[in-house]
């Protein structure tokens, strides 16, 4: 019996180059956005006001409010388009339908016994949840760039202290997020899958 | 143990280098990065501007003067109020000037509105004045005119597009929250808009050019050091 043999064809699921570079743009788009987005934070910071603890000058990008503003409002657009032709491609290709989490994952955790199968749950888990964090980003992010003429959207987060609350907490939610998911993804498939989504 | 060291010395350097490297060309970058997505989020911010669209004011018991910060690039001027004179010139057909009595004969307006600072923090405040269309009405603009300058007695400058200064929201306010505009907050008459970030709200307003062109490096005191001109909210 050769033991190794099963081990090579384990499935990887395969992943389109498209995708792989919609998912490379969003994690350079993401970690761009926190940089700026803390040095915007930075010139008045969301708990605490004017005299409230800031972020130190190396985890923040464009030297000062306005360069990062720039940065913010430039890659906004890449993040926020990113996301739009990734929905718009899972819609056409009907992946949304296999490719996030399902009824068949929830039961796997309730009732199943295999434990691959429940690691694999928790980790389309943990990569679906991360997409309404981003969405999240994008719409409070939104509401805060037009706050009078998307004055019915702004409307929605109750006041400017709450929206900058909500739109700041996106930042080590999804973090947390893209930690839980490196580390799921390398339990779920080991470092073969993750080499997966970004060889070409 | 000496090659590893000195290897690890050659990687340090290098790794130190490529920080020099992006922190020397960072701030290059991101004025390049502001320059090539300026045109776009400047579109976008001009077509969400409908002079027939109004920005919904907030409840009288939203006013919080607290949470309006007092922001001056060099302190508060003195202006003599029997002295002050509004000067209107440039592209208009009746440029002039107008005393404090003159201009209280405009007719009066006011706005409850959330005041944005270009900073993150944000107030709701009541301005009360007269609409700078009513006074555009006065002087009649030519075609010819697209932007209007505002000159400030403390030497600050903007310039704004002529659709969001002549918006129906926009006042030249000489009171805040049904009392008389204090001194520190632009007395005798200051910038008021829901439709744009405070930095372009100028405070201490003396004089108000309707021009065909924005005169280089008069874009506004902020804008030349690097905040986006339009600064529509």
């Amino acid at each position: 019996m050769n033991n190794k043999q099963p081990k090579k064809s384990s499935p990887i699921p395969p992943q389109t180059n498209f995708v792989k570079i919609l998912h490379g743009l969003i994690i350079i788009s993401l970690f761009i956005m926190i940089g700026s987005g803390l040095q915007i934070y930075n010139a008045t910071p969301v708990f605490g006001g004017k005299s409230g603890w800031s972020f130190p000058k190396w985890m923040t990008l464009g030297d000062w409010l306005a360069g990062g503003r720039n940065w913010h409002f430039a890659t906004m657009w890449v993040f926020a388009f990113t996301l739009l032709i990734y929905g718009i491609y899972i819609f056409l290709t009907q992946r949304w339908k296999r490719k996030f989490v399902s009824g068949q994952d929830l039961k796997a955790l309730k009732i199943g016994q295999n434990p691959k199968r429940r690691t694999y749950a928790w980790h389309r888990i943990i990569y679906t949840g991360i997409i309404p964090v981003l969405l999240m980003a994008i719409v409070s992010g939104l509401a805060m760039y037009k706050p009078a003429q998307f004055h019915w959207l702004s409307g929605l987060f109750i006041n400017w202290q709450t929206l900058r609350t909500i739109h700041f907490l996106t930042v080590p939610i999804s973090l947390l997020f893209v930690l839980v998911h490196i580390i799921m993804g390398i339990r779920a498939g080991g470092l073969r899958l993750t080499r997966s989504m970004f060889q070409p | 143990m000496n090659h590893l060291n000195r290897r690890q010395a050659i990687q340090l350097l290098g790794m130190s280098g490529i920080g020099y490297l992006l922190n020397s060309c960072s701030s290059e970058l991101t004025t390049q990065v502001g320059d090539l997505s300026e045109p776009l989020n400047q579109s976008f911010g001009e077509l969400l501007v409908k002079p027939q669209l109004l920005i919904p004011e907030f409840a009288k018991s939203a006013i919080d003067p607290k949470a309006l910060l007092l922001n001056s690039y060099d302190g508060t001027p003195e202006i003599d109020r029997d002295k002050y004179r509004l000067t209107i010139d440039g592209e208009v057909k009746f440029p002039m000037e107008l005393n404090l009595k003159a201009l209280n004969q405009l007719p009066q307006t006011s706005i409850i509105m959330q005041h944005v600072c270009v900073e993150g923090w944000a107030a709701i405040v009541q301005w009360g004045g007269f609409r700078l269309r009513d006074l555009a009405k006065i002087v009649q603009p030519k075609d010819s005119a697209r932007y209007v300058l505002f000159q400030s007695a403390d030497k600050y400058t903007e310039s704004w597009d002529l659709a969001s200064a002549l918006h129906p929201q926009t006042i030249l306010a000489d009171r805040m929250n049904g009392q008389p505009l204090p001194a520190e907050n632009g007395a005798p008459l200051r910038l008021a808009t829901p439709i744009k970030l405070g930095y372009k709200l100028s405070k201490w307003v003396t004089k108000v050019s309707f021009v065909s062109q924005i005169p280089k490096g008069g874009k506004g005191y902020w804008e030349e050091q690097g905040y986006e001109w339009f600064g529509g909210i």
